[in-house]
């Protein structure tokens, strides 16, 4: 029983209690006054008492339905907070019911609205969290850097990509001061990002340098801002979004196209300034004898040779790259191959007072064919040969060797040289486009096609492969493998 | 007037051939080197009056080159023609810092180099 209840049953109880022990009392005493000197007060006094009596019990017992209906109504209230009290024995109380059911009302239909509005706003928390969780998930997907940065200066959001540029966690960097989180702020890119807020310009593109795994890399950065709405429906910048999109091997690819066009430009205008200057003294009569005026044809002559197969070489290797470039294949002796090109390089050596040696003849391919378009296999031996020559100085040596593997089914053609030799961390990017080995540029001239062109020939062609090894120094080794034909038939060499 | 002695640097043996030829047609002494170092030791040994060079060679460059030049008491007033086949031309501002007197762009008329190589000298005689 609660304690409400104990005290309030205990009062009437105790009430009824003491009126039943003082109405024995007094008419024990009545008894022991009756014989006695009272004599007439004996009646009013025992009336006295008696109504005394029936009073107090009365009250008692209005007191005890009281506080039945308190309890009751206190019990109501307990158990059920929606309902109205419903009415009781007890008129006194009328009032607090009435008032209490008043208060009830208002308060239910309160609460209905309360209870409705939360669970409204739950359901938008809910929707917010579900959003939030869909932009996190999109911006983490991202693979550009990106962050989001408050009008305080605090970073709000940012991937994974802007947590390994930047050096920080990037899912536990909230609210941090995007300042101290940019530990490598030499270029002031916080100091960008504040003034792109500051502009309130709608976008800002910017190239940016960073430093990343110790390495320099380039960023096309776009800063945009990101805008609110104010009470009196104006925009102001709440914060900015910056968008880093890695574009070093972009630049890079630019820059060799650059020097590509350079390199290419030099070399297509260098045999032409040869024929329009010789063609020109023909014309103003400078050769004055006819000894002369042969060998400026000769020049002439050579000199649009040599434009014609650069031109070639450059549309060659678009072609392969592309795919478009007619192959004639049929089976060729290699070893007739290599002699051929022996005879086009041996004026080249000599020139330069190299010694150029071919293959031993125990080497040479007596009945060994390969199924390959002769053209181009003789271009690729060429440019190795001719590779060689050009980077070796004077005095030293240039050797082609040729092995047979019949067990793996192909035939191997090295070119050997004592020149300048290649750094080891060069050699492996020789045969790509473009590229000139950084020491050997001033070397001799060319325009970074010709290996390119060996591999395309080789690898992408005939399905075969080329290797090269060097030291500087001491000189290196190009060569290429081929696969063997299947089946030897007539060959048309 | 004394024979004019004309260095002409080219590692293309057929240009610096036509080149030698034209000038000394024209009453020029021609003194030849193939590259950047070469014409350095040449200029020094020779004091040629005007040099003519071209730009890409190997061992030294045309800028190479002129640089050295500019920095020897013995062969920092000897005008440059610079003869290039890049695809841009040297920018102004090296060009002045270089005192580079004139570039021509190849595929270049020999007739044109003479006109200019004789304009220099002329101006070089005048300021004298």
């Amino acid at each position: 029983m609660r304690k409400l209840e104990r005290n309030l049953y205990l009062v009437p109880i105790v009430l009824i209690g003491m009126a039943v022990v003082a109405g024995s009392l007094i008419l024990t005493g009545l008894a022991q006054w009756r014989g006695s000197e009272a004599g007439a007060w004996r009646l009013p006094v025992s009336a006295c008492c008696a109504a005394g009596a029936v009073g107090v019990i009365l009250l008692g017992w209005y007191f005890l339905k009281l506080s039945w209906e308190i309890t009751s109504i206190a019990g109501f209230l307990r158990k059920d907070k929606s309902s109205l009290i419903e009415p009781g024995g007890c008129k006194a109380l009328s009032e607090l019911r009435e008032a209490i059911n008043g208060r009830f009302s208002g308060n239910s239909s309160y609460i209905t609205e309360l209870e409705k509005q939360i669970g409204d706003l739950q359901i938008k928390i809910q929707l917010l969290r579900r959003q939030k969780k869909n932009t996190e998930a999109i911006i983490y997907s991202i693979h550009d850097s990106v962050i989001v940065v408050d009008e305080s200066e605090k970073l709000l959001m940012a991937n994974e990509a802007a947590g390994e540029l930047f050096g920080f966690d990037f899912k536990d960097s909230q609210y941090k001061s995007i300042v101290e989180l940019i530990n490598n702020n030499e270029n002031g890119f916080a100091e960008f990002l504040s003034h792109c807020r500051k502009s309130k310009a709608r976008a800002t593109r910017r190239e940016i340098e960073f430093t990343q795994n110790n390495e320099p890399k380039t960023f096309d950065c776009i800063v945009s801002c990101v805008y609110d709405e104010t009470e009196d429906k104006k925009k102001q910048v709440c914060g900015v979004v910056a968008v880093l999109h890695d574009i070093t091997r972009e630049k890079e690819i630019s820059q060799m196209k650059n020097d590509f066009v350079s390199h290419v430009s030099h070399e297509l205008k260098t045999p032409l300034a040869s024929i329009a200057a010789y063609s020109e003294m023909l014309c103003d009569g400078e050769a004055n004898d006819e000894e002369t005026r042969k060998e400026f044809y000769s020049v002439i002559q050579t000199q649009a040779t040599r434009l014609n197969r650069l031109i070639e070489d450059i549309l060659n290797t678009s072609r392969i790259e592309s795919g478009l470039i007619k192959v004639e294949k049929k089976n060729v002796s290699l070893a007739i191959l290599i002699e051929e090109t022996l005879q086009m390089i041996k004026s080249y050596a000599e020139e330069k007072d190299i010694k150029i040696t071919g293959p031993k003849s125990k080497d040479m391919i007596v009945f060994g064919q390969v199924y390959v378009d002769k053209d181009m296999i003789s271009q690729v031996i060429v440019n190795l040969l001719s590779n060689a020559v050009k980077y070796t100085p004077s005095g030293g040596s240039v050797k082609i060797e040729t092995d047979v593997d019949e067990l793996k089914g192909l035939v191997r053609v090295s070119v050997t040289d004592t020149g300048v030799g290649i750094p080891e961390d060069e050699v492996g990017r020789v045969f790509d486009k473009f590229y000139r080995v950084g020491k050997n540029k001033s070397q001799a001239k060319g325009t970074g096609l010709g290996l390119n062109l060996v591999k395309q020939i080789v690898e992408k062609v005939h399905g075969g492969r080329v290797f090269a090894t060097s030291r500087v120094g001491e000189g290196s080794t190009f060569g290429f493998e081929l696969p063997l034909a299947t089946e030897v038939v007539e060959s048309g060499v | 007037m004394a024979e004019k002695k004309v260095l002409v640097v080219d590692d293309e043996i057929h240009i610096v051939h036509v080149v030698a030829i034209k000038l000394r047609n024209n009453g020029f002494t021609v003194i030849t080197a193939e590259n950047g170092a070469q014409a350095f030791e040449r200029a020094c040994e020779d004091k040629p009056d005007i040099i003519v060079t071209d730009c890409q060679m190997p061992v030294m460059t045309g800028i190479e080159l002129i640089e050295k030049l500019r920095k020897n008491e013995d062969t920092k007033e000897i005008p440059v023609i610079m003869l290039t086949a890049r695809s841009f031309a040297i920018e102004q501002e090296q060009k002045e810092k270089l005192q580079i007197s004139e570039c021509l762009s190849k595929p270049f008329s020999p007739k044109e180099l003479l006109r200019s190589i004789e304009d220099i000298l002329y101006d070089k005689a005048i300021a004298n």
